[in-house]
């Protein structure tokens, strides 16, 4: 497996040449993660972030299937083991504004001790996010790569 | 026990808000149904601008538009021989958006506590289930555009059947049960067995995106504009489907479980290494690799559960490779199987599915009181 890293201030590149190399990066995050965070990911359609997603789920222990939520928006998933934090999956593909996240019940979930919180497109929904959210940035060209960046 | 039934419908699960009558009878050979009004409002101008669907406003122009078709519903039918003829009121439950689910359910219930009438709870894909169960009968149906805005902004059509008519035997379509039915829509894709009526076993279903998802967003790379699937495959009738091999996933594998998601990632690396394309030829090699996929998985699951009937439900299930394709190759492999596909004006979201879905419930006695049931975006279908 390949897997490469690269440091500059606060932002990482990883390379991504396989399903592996988003897995480990999936768990590394993982084990971060105590409950409240919030993970915004970016990036064009098909460069994985629902991969991602699926792959850290299960890192988190959840053992139910992880599918793309656009058509619902929002769907929540518990881990095996109570102890561990609930992952919260949201993709705001077709949202157009903020005002309509409290209509999908995301302040229910969002930033709760209990809760990661991860959002597809999140670039679309910046100004609702806290400022310590962790940001994955998926391209596909000319490599296919993820940067990551969080406030210090 | 009841043998016939009428029963009043609402859908407001998505972009479509819909209000429907449908009467029906249960016979030893199954249920015949008839769709006496047919009212669709369709939000897809509306959500043009904003390239999907936006649950805030989806929300709003179901509640300003079902008031108007249920009006449109008493200016054919007076309220009071409505109240009269309707034994229950259907409605969608879920899956779908909260909000806009919501809208539709509380309508049916405050209708079904005046009326003092039993409500139905409904599975959006139950609906599109049985769907396949409504004929459209030339003879005494007329289908009209009634109002449309100035702006043509939204638009709603009615279909109704003149009075008078008869359940017909002849022209009806019956389940042949052990019955395998492939739910296609931008939501779902799944492969249910049916052993009995309202009856479900998920065989198999997408581990990512949905097969109308994998349209939509395929088309958008492809820049087509909302709503991208059906763009994509008027486009696709002008392409060689062969042009680009895009990937099939999942078909050797034994289980009966689809994956889209690669296939848009394809897609991208495609028109980001090929910079002069044949926009046709990609959408028809796109359509192509769906529809082998989708066709494949639904013969896998043939040989593996012998079915004795087959059929395709949801949104997907309009396209026309995918109507013929799968009738086709049933012939060829599976000539005993019983093939069903709904009629066109009933594939996409409507409420008729739901009342004829909602006639099969009443006449099992599975109904609810208006005051105890909730809405669930996630509803399963059991």
């Amino acid at each position: 497996m390949r897997y490469t890293k690269t440091k500059r201030q606060n932002t990482k590149t990883y390379r991504l040449q396989s399903l592996a190399a988003t897995e480990k990066l999936a768990e590394e995050i993982a084990g971060t993660l105590k409950g409240g965070e919030v993970i915004g990911l970016t990036g064009e359609l098909g460069a994985g972030k629902t991969t991602f997603v699926q792959a850290l789920a299960r890192a988190l222990n959840i053992k139910d299937l992880v599918k793309s939520p656009t058509f619902t928006i929002l769907q929540v998933y518990s881990p095996e083991r109570s102890k561990q934090p609930r992952l919260c999956h949201v993709d705001v593909y077709r949202l157009s504004n903020t005002e309509e996240l409290a209509a999908l019940g995301l302040y229910d979930y969002l930033s709760k001790p209990d809760t990661v919180t991860v959002i597809e497109w999140a670039e679309k929904i910046k100004k609702a996010l806290p400022a310590t959210t962790l940001w994955l940035t998926f391209s596909l060209f000319p490599k296919r790569t993820v940067q990551t960046k969080q406030q210090p | 026990m009841k043998k016939t039934a009428t029963i009043l419908s609402i859908e407001t699960s998505c972009d479509e808000t819909a209000v429907a009558l449908v009467r029906g009878e249960k016979t030893t050979k199954g249920y015949n149904l008839i769709v006496e009004e047919n009212l669709v409002h369709s939000q897809i101008p509306v959500h043009r601008k904003t390239g999907g669907v936006v649950p805030e406003v989806a929300a709003r122009e179901h509640a300003v538009r079902l008031p108007h078709l249920l009006d449109q519903l008493s200016k054919r039918i007076p309220k009071q021989e409505l109240r009269k003829r309707v034994d229950a009121v259907a409605v969608t439950a879920g899956p779908g958006l909260m909000t806009s689910l919501l809208v539709g359910v509380e309508v049916a219930k405050t209708i079904a506590l005046a009326w003092e009438k039993p409500i139905i709870p409904v599975n959006h894909l139950e609906g599109h289930i049985y769907a396949n169960l409504l004929q459209v009968n030339l003879q005494n149906q007329k289908s009209k555009v009634i109002s449309q805005t100035t702006e043509g902004k939204t638009q709603m059509t009615r279909t109704s059947a003149r009075g008078g008519s008869v359940f017909d035997e002849k022209t009806q379509n019956y389940f042949k049960f052990p019955l395998l039915v492939l739910i296609v829509s931008g939501g779902h894709t799944e492969l249910v067995l049916m052993k009995r009526h309202l009856n479900y076993e998920l065989l198999g279903s997408t581990r990512d995106d949905a097969a109308g998802e994998a349209f939509d967003k395929t088309a958008k790379l492809l820049g087509l504009p909302y709503p991208g699937g059906p763009v994509l495959s008027r486009l696709a009738m002008h392409g060689n489907p062969h042009a680009v091999l895009f990937p099939r996933p999942m078909l050797d594998h034994k289980d009966l479980a689809f994956s889209f998601s690669g296939l848009k990632t394809s897609v991208s690396r495609y028109l980001q290494l090929h910079k002069h394309i044949n926009k046709a030829d990609v959408a028809a090699s796109i359509e192509e690799a769906i529809v082998a996929t989708l066709v494949g998985k639904t013969l896998q699951a043939v040989r593996q559960r012998s079915p004795a009937g087959v059929i395709i439900a949801g949104g997907v299930s309009a396209n026309r490779v995918l109507r013929t394709r799968l009738q086709t190759e049933l012939r060829k492999t599976a000539p005993a199987v019983t093939f069903l596909k709904p009629e066109l004006r009933y594939a996409t979201d409507n409420a008729a599915m739901i009342g004829a879905a909602g006639v099969v419930r009443y006449l099992n006695n599975k109904t609810t009181s208006p005051i105890s049931f909730v809405v669930n975006p996630h509803l399963p279908l059991r």
